[in-house]
Order: C-alpha cells, then structure tokens, then sequence
C-alpha cells in the first residue's frame, strides 16, 4: 500500500498520458469512421489480425471503437469537469467572500442542487436539452459543481481574515478584486485534489449517459458500446467487457493522477 | 451465426409444417391435452386494449385473446371463420352480407347477434379506429334482417376484396350490450374488455403482468386448451432471452430476443426459433423523405439515395438474413398483389454519384455534396441500426448524414406532424391488402398529425387517381392489375423506399404446441394452442 501511495500518482499519470495520446492519434491507429460497418458481424476478439480486438453485432471495428470512444470520454469528462470546476470556484468564492445574504442564498441553492443526485440531474437536464456531446457536457457541469464549491467557500471563509487581505483591501482595492485576484489564488489548492475525483465522475456520468442511450448518436463513446453489447452478453461477452475496461482503467487513472498531484503539492498528508 | 437461406423464408408456410414435425420429439402425444398456464413475454404496456379501436400488433398481441374479428387469416383456406361463418359481397359493389355462427355468447353470458356486429361497424369500426376509418368510409348503415344475419350497405361501390381481406384485422366484434351509450373514449371497458374469444381478461398488474383466464363458454367445443395466459412485462431483450432458457417464459414474439441470440437459442434443447406465422403483419423497413427539402424534393436525389443503399448488406448485417429485399410497397408473400416488374434501383455508388451530379449537387471542397438529418424510428434494434447503416452509405457518395434520436412519442410528432425531418427510417406494417395500411404511405392530401402515413410532402394526382380506382374497383383481377400499377408507379415517383420485408420470429419452448399455425399466429385467438405435459 506504502509503495501504491507513493507511486500510484506516476502510474496514474503515465496511463493517463498514453490514454491521452490514444485519444489524440484515434485517427492514425484507427482511420475513417469507426461507426462505419466493416467486416462480418461479431468478429471475436484475436482472430483477425485487420480487426484485433473483433467487431460488434453490426461488424464495426471494436478497436476503432475504443480509440474514438477515448476521444469522446476523454474530451467529454475534462470539458465537463472544467464547467463544473468553474462554476464551483466561482460560487464558492463569491459565497465565502461577500455577506451573510449572499453567502446564504448561494449555499442554500447548492445544497438544493445537492439533494438531487448528480446522476439523475444530469439525466434530467439531458433529457430535456436533447442528446448532444454540448449537452452532456453542459448537465455534467451543472450537476455536479457543488463539491467544489463548499470547499472553495471554506477556503475563502478561512483566508478572508488573513494580514494580507486586509492589507489589500486598506489600500482601497475593490472587493471583487480582492476576492478573485488576492483570496482565491490561496484557496485553489485543495481544489486540485478534486480535479481528480470530478473528472473521473464526469467520465462515469458520461459513460452512463450513453449507455442509456443518451449521448450524441452521431459519436461512438464507450458508454455507448457496452449498452449496444448488453443484449448480446451471453453470445459475445467481449463487446461489453472491453469498453467496460476501457472506462475503469481510464477513470482509475485519472484519480490516480489526481490524487499523486494533490500528495506532490503536500495538500494531502504523506504519512 | 447460421444465415438462413432465403429460399426458406419465402416458402414459409410449407417449411415451416415441416420444420414442426421435425422438432416434435416422435414420442410425445400429438392429441392436445388441456390445462397449464402459458407465460409469454411482452415488450410494452398499452393502457387501452379495445382492439377494436386501436388496431395495432402491440394490442391485439392481448386482446385477440379476448376479443374475436369475423375471421382470422388461415394457411390452407385463405380465412377461416370465426364469429361470421360465410360472407358474400353484392356483384354491384354496394352491400356485404355477414352470415353469423349460432350459438354464441359473450364470456358474461349475453348472447352474441347481430346487434353486436351493427354496433361495432357503425360506431366503433367506422367511427374510431384508426384502419376502419378508412375502408368504413362509404359505410352506410347495417341491416340486421335476424340475430345471424348482418348486411353491410356502403354508399360507393366497395370492393368485397377489400373487405375479405379486412376481415382478421378490422372486425373485432364489441358488445353492444355493455358499450351502447357508453363514451368510447373513456370506458372503463377499454382498460378490461369483454369479448367472444377464447380468454377472458383477469387481471393487470402495472409494469408486471397482464393475466388472462379461460372462456368456460367459448363457442369451439374442448377449446381453449389452455387454463390461463400470462403476458409477463419484460423489456429487456437479454432478460427475454434468459427467461426462455430458464423456462420462465414459453413463447417470445416478434423477434423480441436479438436477431444474434437466435443460433445461440435455437442450439439449445428444448427451446426453437420458429420464422414463420407473421405473413399477415408483415412489417417493412422504409426510407422516408422529406420532399419539403429542396434536394430531396428531386427525384435525381432519391433514385440516387436509393441506388447508394446495398439492400443486401442490410438484410445480412442488420437483419443476420431473417430479411428479403424490397422491390416496392407489397411484400412477396402477399402473392396476389406483388409484382416483381417494377423500377429497380440496385446497389451502384458510381450511378449514385452520376445522378447526384446530374441534379446539380457536386462535391463540395471537402467532399461533402450537402448534409442531412436522419431520424430512425426508436422501436425496434433493426430501425435503429438501419439508420446506422444508411448513414453510412450515404457519406460514400458524399451526403453527410446527422442521426437525430428521440423517444417514440417526440419521433413520431417531429415526423408527421411537425415534418422536422429530412430523412427518416420508418417501420409500416403489410396488412394483407395495400389499401388497409400502405396505400395511405402515398395518398396525397392528408392532414398533418396522421401517424404512419404520406407527410412526405408527396402528391401526385396520378397516384391518388391509382389509389382511388383501388378502394372502387369491384372485379378482383381487375383490381388487384391497380394495385400493379400503384407498385410501379411508387417505385417510379419513389417518394419512400421500402429497403426490406421483414420477418419476424418466434421463439418458443418446445412443449408449446400450435405456434406459427396462421398468417397471423401473434396476434390470433390461441384457442388451440396446447402446452403438452412431458418433454
């Protein structure tokens, strides 16, 4: 456990950049649409060397499915977990920074988001906004900010008194000046250690999203080729276990890494 | 994976008699033996069983238990009677006489007459049902001479044809004695509904089960052999294909397991894939354009679109073979009516291109001719994936296509009545007449809002005259040369493609005897379907 804590952050990082890497190069390993139908149906895994990882019940390349499928995961979880990271940040502070109404109202708002579980809000606001990548992107932000944000405002509450700021604010500075440019810069910290965990749940949202068939129908996404091979788990277990893998080792990876880095800027104890 | 081949599809009736006897083990008793209770699974939950009103495969997939039509479709003879024994129509077109059976009574004991049949036809078939409405059009009163005699008389001349052919479909007999004055709309009956037939309604248990009980009274000596059906809610394919092995369920219909799990399913003991006993429904997968949008408006871009689609490859990738490729609106089985000598557009990227060319959309820089929006019909796997595959091909020829996914309800309001579509992949059923469901995928004129019909934005006077001259024409041969002409008239204005005839499938425990035995075996009584004891 000793050398996982000290190393899983490398590892993380590592599998993190090669999924990256993947996920940038899809059009190179993987060329033209992988949606496109290729070869004979269930094709199993190892046994045609133009097809290694087989082909799903329409004879579309698993392999390309996979790569392509990084692509959307990937750009999916970071665009969605910078939306809800900003958005967090950005109440937080104001919350933490400004009187007892504000800092009320806000707090009572995200505690209103955060009796809805993030999944179904994100399911709900999907439904409504019509199945597209934007979309996904825009409910798995809206969902699942409010973490971040409690942990800004306890950030801010904290460094609101410090020497520094009543410095700045003697000298005349504005407050919003002072909250964004002189408080939060301090309070951004902690913040990096959620940056793993949000990631990794906005890929599991997102996943989830598409295996209920709300995703955009027009990207392959992982999510999407489990629940395409859940009818045929029997038949061709291999359609939903890979992608499935596809979906932990990059979920475990980006908390990995999350975590390493919070331990490297000592946010979270050595031991 | 087996493709079975196609020569096997087309003689279905036939083969599939001899398929039965080979998958009965020689030692088991072929006299059916009454008792046991059927379970069948069921994909959805329709809140209103009144087949009568809403006639469609979902609902008389249960209520064709309950409630019986005149007659029901029937391998050897064509139709079978059921609750008319004869019928015949008048040489001038103008009345349909209905000779009822004797004897009949509802399953509460009231006596099924005449009445009954008027009551249905003028306010029910003719009023409120979807189908009726258009063949009941010219229907203008019902006489009643005696309980056992019933005459239809019609306004227009309606051919008996048509009529004959409309009978398993259209004619569930209501009760007049329970229904008379009630709102249509709003009884209680249409939730629970009494009828002639075989079962009688028991019980729904929201998102579990519809139960049926035998009729003690059915009309049919010794029949039904079964004491109960059980239609167990079960919308997952997998789950459906797991209850079957485990002997949870004995009959799945309507291809309800994926097509793939069929080699799997079949290899097991005890349990048979049955393709066969759909003929009389037999769905199609379509190509629907949106005339509205200026280059689909050009029948260059049809035939051009139609030409970029290998037929072929759908039925052996979406379809695993359980398919045959379309040449127009009515399927080969339905023998009378089909032709073959229609306008063909096979499978020729290059042809494609040529004719996209000619009707002035080049390529673009990026290859890209222009893009479109497709929205599959949500139902069914094989719609979702035809979609998949249309858009496919066409990106070869250089039309970019964007799928467009919505629940039923959203497609079905965004296709015919909002037209907020370019392309769309539909599913309309054969109904063993081209005027009952598919002439209406042509008929020009229609307000917007009517499902499953022309809001293609397509009207030609020529086909509405073919369409007219079809539901008028008396002499048999000479209507069914119409419904020749309307064929290759739609093959040749090609407003929709019809891409395939699919076949659905059963799937059923080997201890269920008389699966497949009609046309319309799904959505049939049941009256002698026998679970035999010992395997």
């Amino acid at each position: 456990m000793k050398w996982m804590r000290c190393h899983g952050g490398l590892i993380g990082g590592l599998v993190l950049l090669v999924i990256a890497l993947i996920a940038l190069c899809a059009h190179l390993i993987a060329p033209g649409d992988p949606l496109n139908m290729v070869a004979r149906p269930l094709t199993p895994p190892f046994t045609d060397p133009r097809f290694p990882l087989g082909t799903d019940h329409l004879g579309r390349n698993i392999l390309a499915g996979l790569v392509h499928g990084a692509r959307v995961s990937m750009t999916v979880g970071a665009a969605a977990a910078a939306a809800a990271i900003s958005v967090g940040i950005l109440v937080g502070t104001l919350a933490g920074f400004s009187g007892r109404i504000i800092d009320d109202a806000l707090m009572r708002i995200t505690e209103a988001f955060q009796t809805v579980p993030t999944f179904l809000l994100a399911l709900a606001l999907v439904s409504v906004l019509g199945a597209s990548a934007a979309n996904v992107v825009i409910a798995i932000g809206i969902s699942s900010w409010p973490p971040t944000a409690r942990l800004v405002r306890a950030e801010v509450l904290r460094l609101k008194g410090a020497d520094y700021v009543d410095a700045a604010r003697l000298a005349g500075r504005a407050p919003l000046a002072i909250a964004f440019l002189e408080v939060l810069p301090g309070a951004l910290q902690p913040v990096v250690a959620l940056i793993g965990i949000t990631v990794g749940e906005a890929i599991l949202v997102e996943s989830a999203l598409a295996f209920l068939g709300l995703s955009d129908p027009n990207l392959i996404s992982w999510g999407g080729m489990v629940a395409n091979g859940r009818a045929l788990l029997r038949t061709a277990p291999y359609l939903v276990v890979l992608p499935g893998i596809a979906i932990a080792v990059a979920v475990l990876a980006v908390t990995l890494s999350g975590d390493g880095l919070a331990r490297r800027l000592g946010i979270l104890g050595r031991r | 994976m087996t493709y079975l081949p196609k020569e096997f599809l087309r003689g279905l009736p036939a083969v599939f008699m001899a398929s039965a006897l080979i998958s009965t083990p020689v030692f088991a008793q072929d006299t059916p033996v009454s008792g046991g209770t059927l379970v069948v699974a069921n994909d959805t939950e329709p809140r209103n069983l009144n087949p009568a009103i809403v006639a469609s495969n979902g609902v008389f997939y249960i209520s064709s238990k309950i409630v019986e039509p005149l007659a029901e479709m029937d391998y050897d003879t064509g139709l079978r009677p059921l609750l008319a024994e004869s019928w015949e129509a008048s040489d001038d077109g103008l009345s349909f006489t209905l000779n009822l059976r004797e004897g009949v009574t509802w399953s509460d004991g009231a006596p099924f007459t005449s009445a009954d049949v008027a009551f249905s036809a003028m306010q029910v078939w003719k009023e409120k049902q979807n189908i009726g409405r258009q063949i009941f059009r010219n229907l203008d009163a019902v006489e009643t001479p005696d309980d056992t005699t019933a005459i239809l008389r019609f306004s227009e001349p309606t051919p008996g044809q048509l009529i004959e052919n409309a009978l398993p479909a259209v004619t569930a007999v209501l009760p007049a004695h329970l229904l008379e004055g009630e709102n249509l709309d709003e009884t209680s009956y249409n939730a629970a509904p009494v009828g002639t037939g075989p079962f009688v309604f028991a019980e729904h248990k929201p998102g579990e089960l519809y139960r049926l009980t035998r009729n003690e009274n059915y009309w049919q000596n010794g029949q039904p052999y079964l004491d109960q059906i059980v239609y167990r809610v079960l919308p997952d394919p997998g789950a459906k294909a797991a209850a079957l092995e485990t002997g949870d369920i004995h009959v799945t219909a309507f291809s309800a397991v994926p097509l793939t799990d069929m080699a799997r399913l079949d290899a097991i003991e005890g349990v048979s894939v049955i393709p066969g006993g759909y003929e009389g429904i037999t769905y199609n997968i379509t190509l629907d354009f949106n005339h509205r949008r200026e280059e689909l408006g050009n029948p260059l871009v049809r035939q051009a679109i139609a030409h970029a689609i290998d037929q072929d490859f759908l039925v052996d990738v979406v379809f695993l073979g359980y398919a045959t490729p379309a040449t127009g609106p009515v399927p080969p089985t339905a023998e009378d009516f089909y032709t073959d000598d229609t306008a063909k557009y096979p499978f020729d990227t290059a042809r494609a291109e040529e004719l996209l060319d000619e009707a002035g959309y080049p390529r673009g820089a990026d290859g890209t001719r222009f893009s479109l929006r497709l929205r599959p019909a949500p139902w069914f796997q094989q719609t979702r994936d035809t979609g998949d595959y249309v858009r496919q091909a066409l990106a070869a020829v250089g039309i970019e296509v964007e799928i467009v996914t919505a629940d039923p309800g959203g497609h079905i309001a965004a296709v015919y009545t909002d037209h907020d579509y370019d392309l769309a992949i539909g599913s309309p059923v054969w109904r063993n007449d081209p005027a009952i469901s598919t002439t209406i995928l042509y008929q020009g004129g229609l307000d917007a809002g009517v499902p499953f019909a022309n809001q293609w934005g397509y009207d030609s006077p020529e086909m509405n005259d073919i369409i007219a001259q079809g539901i008028s024409t008396l002499d048999t041969a000479a209507r069914t040369e119409v419904y020749k002409d309307f064929q290759r008239l739609a093959q040749e204005d090609l407003p929709i493609v019809f891409l395939t005839h699919f076949t659905f499938i059963t799937v059923a425990r080997d201890e269920v005897r008389n699966v497949a035995n009609n046309p319309r075996w799904a959505t049939s009584g049941w009256a002698d379907t026998w679970i035999a004891a010992d395997q």
